[in-house]
């Protein structure tokens, strides 16, 4: 606190409101502030979950605070600025780098020596996801994949059947024929999704990061967007000025396209929200098997500030292992890292099943890999490629600009 | 940093309550004429009543010194640096200025802000005359209308507006769908980077309370006598508006104009909240305003450097705008000798 403060006045105003907060009081009772992101639907599991944890830990205190995504990390970087990040909070792979360069983040390797924190019992060597430079910064509470989400109903009208293994070819060639039978777009467009795009680099031997820059050149971007200026203008990726607003709904949902790639623990969202019966298919791939997937995850790490480092841990673990709370939270988090809550959840409904299957069929099919690296400001490459992606597919930037601004920004985003 | 960056624009504002507190304070010491010299000395008393005057504006001046003035020094200071808000701030002289003239998105974001200010400024004003005009007759049932017209202002600022009006400017919503009776089916107004600050414009023209309550006060102080002799001599409604009524409530245009160009200058929420699907701000940063691109440097990209030599490069082009345009009501403001 003392070196942040020191060198900013502004910072004062933020570390003096945050003083009060995260001490024990004198009966022994400490309390916890934690905080993670996500909707009313896994607020209502996470608090189950922290009722069970106050029962077994009663001399520890849970305060929880969640935003969406994009809110989550704007208050948490002023937080974390001020010297005040939350003892707990949940984190991902984006972001790793970037606050431990920062100094935010718990080295918890300490508290799993000192039995805290256990770091047996993972799924898929998923233990060793949180490791930066040897430190352990975070530990994975769930695992998840891109997958194609397709609304089943088109596809099955279209007569379109995704395998594991086809190609982008094959990809396009059913989005087109969606578009001609079904009147639908095919895709929502995948051009703006950076964990997309890196896949599609990693099936050719690169990745869109390297562990200080970026994995690829303007060409290979110049060539993704101008075949996707294309196809938006053809009608097989869906037209964004119709997709924009829809949102937050999803352009499958909205029924404005016939399938979108995203993370697989999301595809519980679309069932709720859209009419349809909703699916997972494969990654297309460029030479029929490798398809440049991994595990990703998101993490529970502890702040290297909190004051109670070991009932941090022991919350965190609580939160990993818990076979109770891998029942409550089911595949909210992605299905669960270890296997005592892998275990504890057999999902009953039908888009749960087909998590469980998705994601057993990328471990058997062995097409997974180790994930590329993320460097400090990659957060801010994932903004601007998204953005910049936006503007090139509502024809407000020509490509070329789109590909020359991208690589101006993450510089900046990745030097500084 | 937080404070330096809302606050930015507010020089204006606070200048104003300094100077009203300071023309307060005169008459109660100095300014009064001395009268007979009475059993206490004069320049006694008038210390005393200085401290009681100090003693009731200490809130004020502590929260100006504490919450305004001293994050603008401290903003004045990050101008010049590189400051991510986590390591020491790095002096780099004028190159945060440098960067943001050379900055494309820069520039849209001041093309976009001057554009609102150019069209929504005048355009709200012209509503809230009109409308106050309207409302200046004795009709029956004029108090409600004052209160239903004015109810947009006072929940205007609010984000759940913002909300309703994303929602009836979306893609098949009530805007879209009265187009297309008239046969213009191009869709909603938010997914589209060219029209969605016009969404932006409607709803600060919407909000036209404040200035109407304002110009209706200043159209009630127009003398009745000069309506009567002009009627006498002939005078169509139009000619007493634009020679009487016009030149009348001009010093009151005056403060609307100033007010509203400061205010127009600052907007953030709406369009921050109107254009946050996917990118914040607007599809292909089609409401990235002024403040908005500031807010994504210093809270996103985590640049408070260049945020705050933003702010001062807000606060700077509101100052000259402020000026230009006290400048210019020598040329049509109205002041009535000896106001009535």
């Amino acid at each position: 606190m003392l070196k942040v403060a020191g060198g900013s006045l502004a910072a004062l105003g933020l570390t003096a409101a945050g003083c009060g907060t995260g001490s024990g009081s004198g009966d022994g009772t400490v309390t916890l502030r934690y905080s993670w992101w996500g909707s009313e639907d896994r607020a209502k599991r996470i608090n189950q979950s922290i009722a069970l944890f106050e029962k077994k830990f009663p001399k520890i205190k849970i305060k929880t605070d969640f935003q969406p995504y994009a809110d989550f990390w704007k208050k948490f970087n002023t937080q974390a600025s001020g010297g005040n990040a939350p003892d707990v909070f949940q984190n991902a792979i984006g972001f790793l780098r970037k606050y431990d360069a920062k100094n935010v983040l718990l080295d918890l390797r300490e508290q799993a020596g000192a039995g805290n924190l256990r770091l047996d019992g993972f799924r898929a060597g998923l233990e060793k996801f949180g490791e930066v430079d040897g430190k352990l910064l975070g530990v994975p509470v769930g695992s998840n994949s891109m997958a194609l989400v397709v609304d089943q109903a088109v596809f099955t009208k279209a007569g379109v059947s995704p395998k594991p293994g086809w190609t982008w070819d094959e990809y396009h060639e059913a989005l087109a024929r969606i578009r001609q039978t079904q009147g639908r777009a095919g895709d929502a467009g995948p051009y703006g999704i950076m964990y997309l795009y890196d896949l599609y680099l990693r099936q050719q031997g690169k990745a869109f990061f390297t562990t200080s820059g970026l994995g690829f050149t303007e060409a290979d971007l110049t060539d993704w967007w101008t075949k996707a200026a294309a196809r938006v203008k053809s009608g097989v990726y869906a037209d964004p000025k119709k997709t924009i607003p829809a949102k937050p709904k999803s352009a499958v949902t909205a029924e404005l396209a016939g399938c979108e790639f995203t993370w697989d623990n999301f595809a519980v969202r679309y069932t709720a929200e859209g009419k349809s019966r909703y699916g997972l298919a494969p990654i297309p791939t460029t030479d029929g098997r490798k398809t440049g997937q991994y595990l990703g995850s998101l993490m529970l790490s502890a702040s290297k500030r909190t004051e109670h480092p070991k009932e941090a841990a022991q919350f965190i673990d609580f939160m990993v292992h818990d076979p109770e709370v891998g029942k409550i939270m089911g595949y909210d988090r992605g299905v669960p890292a270890t296997e005592a809550q892998y275990q504890a959840y057999v999902p009953t409904d039908e888009v749960g099943k087909q998590i469980a299957a998705y994601e057993k069929q990328l471990v058997e099919s062995r097409v997974l890999e180790p994930i590329t690296p993320h460097p400090a400001g990659a957060d801010v490459c994932e903004a601007a490629f998204m953005r910049l992606a936006e503007e090139m597919s509502l024809g407000e930037r020509p490509v070329a600009d789109a590909v020359k601004q991208y690589f101006t920004e993450a510089k900046t985003a990745l030097s500084s | 940093m937080d404070a330096a960056v809302t606050s930015a624009p507010t020089p204006v504002p606070v200048t104003r309550t300094a100077g009203e507190a300071a023309s307060a304070d005169s008459p109660a010491g100095g300014g009064r004429p001395p009268r007979a010299a009475g059993r206490t000395p004069r320049p006694h008393r008038a210390r005393r009543e200085n401290l009681a005057g100090y003693l009731f504006m200490s809130p004020w001046i502590a929260g100006f010194l504490l919450l305004t003035a001293g994050p603008m020094v401290a903003s004045l200071y990050f101008a010049f640096t590189d400051y991510n808000l986590f390591d020491a701030p790095k002096w780099i002289g004028l190159d945060n200025f440098t960067e943001m003239f050379g900055d494309p998105r820069w520039r849209t974001s001041v093309e976009i802000t001057g554009w609102y200010v150019v069209i929504g400024t005048p355009l709200k004003l012209a509503a809230a005359l009109g409308v106050a005009l309207l409302l200046n007759q004795s009709r029956r049932g004029q108090g409600f209308y004052r209160a239903a017209f004015y109810a947009p202002s006072l929940i205007g600022a609010s984000v759940s507006i913002a909300i309703v009006w994303r929602a009836i400017f979306s893609d098949g919503a009530a805007v879209d769908r009265a187009q297309r009776v008239f046969g213009l089916d191009a869709g909603g107004w938010i997914g589209d980077p060219d029209r969605i600050i016009y969404a932006l414009v409607a709803l600060t023209v919407w909000q036209f309370g404040a200035p109407m309550v304002i110009f209706l006060a200043g159209l009630k102080q127009v003398p009745r006598e000069l309506y009567e002799a002009a009627q006498v001599d002939g005078a169509s409604p139009w000619r007493r508006f634009w020679h009487i009524t016009l030149p009348m409530i001009s010093p009151v245009l005056f403060f609307n104009v100033l007010l509203e160009t400061i205010h127009s200058f600052q907007i953030f929420g709406s369009a921050y909240i109107i254009g946050s699907q996917g990118n914040a701000c607007g599809p292909a940063d089609g409401t990235l305003v002024y403040t908005c691109y500031l807010y994504i440097q210093g809270f996103e990209n985590s640049r408070m450097g260049l945020a705050s030599a933003m702010a001062w490069m807000l606060l700077l082009a509101v100052g000259l705008v402020t000026a230009v345009l006290f400048w210019s009501q020598r040329r049509w403001v109205h002041y009535e000798e000896g106001a009535r």
